[in-house]
């Protein structure tokens, strides 16, 4: 970004020490708002699910399948590692979040608002919030009006902002950017009345639009033992 | 009426601006704490806690008394003093008196009508020549409501000693700002912003969610902060979101270290991690039965009297159970009169797993590992 195409040229004829500290100089000095106008940062199990490797400013997603079981868990632990890196974070109409959990995937409590039961003004809320909240994640009580939709996705188009929609059984008119679906879950630890669950083994698979419109499937332990996300192995082969 | 121990801090019972007297106070009832946990801060430099258990465990009244006041001196003066119902008790800690169970009305007695704080009623049973609570306490009950109306019926009761809850003896913001909101011990360290101080994302954020509580209410945005508890509902502390963040806390630097409810403290029953990612504010009824349908309880040793293998939430359809672990038995304040006696279990079916809780002879869903 400093370089110009000239001294490139001249950089490759340094020698490689020189090299790697100057490129360590300039990671240090990199202007930091630059870095964080584009994308925000994914815990590294889930990098896989997004087409730029981490959320990326002004998209919509969607999180869920009808059965809705482990969506509020992939939402949470998408805003975990923003949220832990500075950025804020709003949930919108969901009035029962376990905190407990959400703490455990990462997410920093001191960043996040919670607008428990917005009632009738959910949409115009869940504006206001997009104003300044970096990350918010939004249960609709009922389906949305299209143009409603619409307009929620254009602020935080205009915003900035990531929207995470986990739309349960209201629904979510719009296409997003990227839509998540859990295909399968299985806890694992219990049997027969011993044991306690212990983690939870989790195929999900996204769709996304343009470039990543080809659907692509990763297991997840969401949540693992320690109540944090981790990939149960290498993503699966293009779904077919 | 409940025998209560009050501690009384006579330099503390005005508050200052700083909040210098507030945060002694604090100090106050972490030393108390050490004898029993459930001290209730009742307005600024007065606080109660349940005599008859400790004393009990102490060996006496007396001793309690000793001890509590011992400790609260090491921050602070204090008198203390215990008897039946907090208006008493607080008189009596003016006192330092222990007064024995069953004679707060004779200690009572003899006081002038005016330390029951009502101005218009003392005034008025002055006229009547009734100079002392115990006169006042004399005058039959009907007579009164219809003399001095709902107010003076019930400064009546507290008179002869049937009630302890005098009206403005409380101070319930006073409350509200010491009572169970703990203040972190560990500073938070704010990611400072570009020049220092509150970064920008903390501003435009603050700015927004105010705008949000504009349009919803002042509860209608909250934030989260967990605690020591049981159950998942018990871990987590929802509370309205102000500008100022919650890290600020109630009362500036007033921590009370080593409170009984801090996270770190062993929660013997607790259900082990992972934490459920959704829990009910309000638990759901459940119906959890065997394979002929006959339904699942919780004998009174905490152990299942048949094997869950559906289960039905708020009337919906029965769902086979993959699994299911438990029963967890919890007995919680065992020794008082909010005991809670249940069993939590967990109970997996193809679309969930969900955290159980027998109470009451039926079966709730507590939270859900959504």
């Amino acid at each position: 970004m400093f370089v110009s195409a000239p001294d490139r040229r001249l950089a490759r004829d340094l020698d490689p020490a020189a090299l790697a500290a100057l490129s360590a100089l300039a990671e240090r000095t990199r202007p930091v708002a630059a870095s964080r106008t584009r994308l925000l940062p994914v815990a590294p199990a889930l990098a896989g699910l997004l087409p730029d490797g981490a959320l990326r400013r002004g998209s919509t997603l969607t999180v869920g399948r009808p059965g809705d079981d482990g969506a509020l868990s992939i939402a949470l632990s998408l805003v975990a590692a923003a949220s832990a890196s500075g950025s804020w974070c709003a949930l919108v109409g969901h009035p029962g979040l376990g905190a407990v959990a959400a703490g455990d995937l990462g997410v920093d409590l001191g960043r996040l608002a919670l607008l428990p039961c917005p009632g009738a003004a959910w949409a115009e809320a869940t504006g206001a919030v997009l104003e300044g909240v970096d990350l918010v994640v939004l249960c609709p009580p009922f389906a949305p009006r299209p143009a409603m939709a619409r307009r929620l996705v254009a602020r935080a188009r205009e915003r900035r902002a990531v929207l995470i929609v986990v739309p349960g059984r209201a629904g979510w008119p719009e296409p997003p950017d990227l839509q998540l679906q859990v295909d399968e879950a299985t806890w694992e630890g219990i049997d027969g009345g011993r044991g306690h669950l212990r983690r939870r083994r989790m195929t999900v698979t996204a769709t996304g639009r343009r470039s990543a419109a080809r659907p692509t499937r990763h297991r997840l332990w969401l949540p693992g033992p320690d109540g944090t996300v981790a990939a149960a192995d290498d993503p699966l082969d293009p779904a077919a | 009426m409940e025998r209560l121990l009050v501690v009384r801090c006579p330099e503390l019972l005005e508050e200052d601006e700083g909040g210098a007297a507030l945060r002694s106070f604090a100090g106050v009832i972490a030393a108390v704490e050490a004898y029993c946990p459930w001290v209730t801060p009742v307005r600024a430099g007065i606080c109660s806690l349940p005599a008859r258990g400790p004393a009990r465990y102490f060996g006496g009244e007396g001793a309690l008394a000793d001890l509590v006041q011992e400790a609260a001196e090491q921050v602070t003066p204090a008198g203390v003093g215990v008897a039946d119902g907090l208006f008493g008790a607080v008189l009596a800690a003016r006192r330092g008196l222990i007064v024995p169970a069953g004679g707060t009305p004779a200690f009572l007695a003899p006081l002038p009508v005016a330390v029951l704080g009502q101005d218009d009623l003392t005034a008025l049973l002055d006229r009547l020549g009734i100079r002392t609570v115990g006169g006042f306490a004399a005058l039959p009950d009907p007579h009164v409501l219809g003399r001095f109306g709902a107010e003076g019926a019930h400064a009546h009761r507290v008179a002869g000693g049937r009630s302890g809850e005098l009206a403005g003896l409380r101070q319930p913001r006073v409350t509200r700002l010491l009572a169970g909101d703990t203040v972190d011990d560990t500073p938070v360290v704010a990611e400072p912003g570009f020049w220092g101080g509150v970064s920008d994302a903390d501003t435009r954020a603050a700015r927004c969610l105010a705008a949000a509580q504009e349009l919803l209410g002042p509860d209608g945005v909250v934030t989260v902060r967990l605690q020591g508890g049981r159950s998942p509902a018990e871990r987590a502390r929802f509370v309205t979101w102000t500008a100022g963040g919650p890290q600020r806390g109630a009362v500036p630097g007033g921590a009370r270290p080593g409170t009984a409810t801090g996270s770190g403290a062993p929660w013997p029953g607790r259900i082990p991690a992972p934490a459920p990612a959704v829990v009910h504010p309000d638990p759901v009824r459940a119906e959890l039965a065997d394979a002929r349908g006959v339904p699942v309880q919780v004998s009174a040793r905490g152990l299942l009297t048949t094997a869950p293998d559906r289960l039905s939430v708020e009337g919906g359809p029965w769902e086979p159970l993959s699994g299911w672990a438990g029963p967890w038995p919890s007995d919680e304040r065992w020794w008082s009169r909010s005991r809670r006696r249940g069993a939590r279990l967990q109970a997996v079916t193809a679309r969930a797993a969900h955290l159980l809780l027998a109470e009451r002879g039926h079966w709730w869903v507590e939270a859900t590992y959504g």
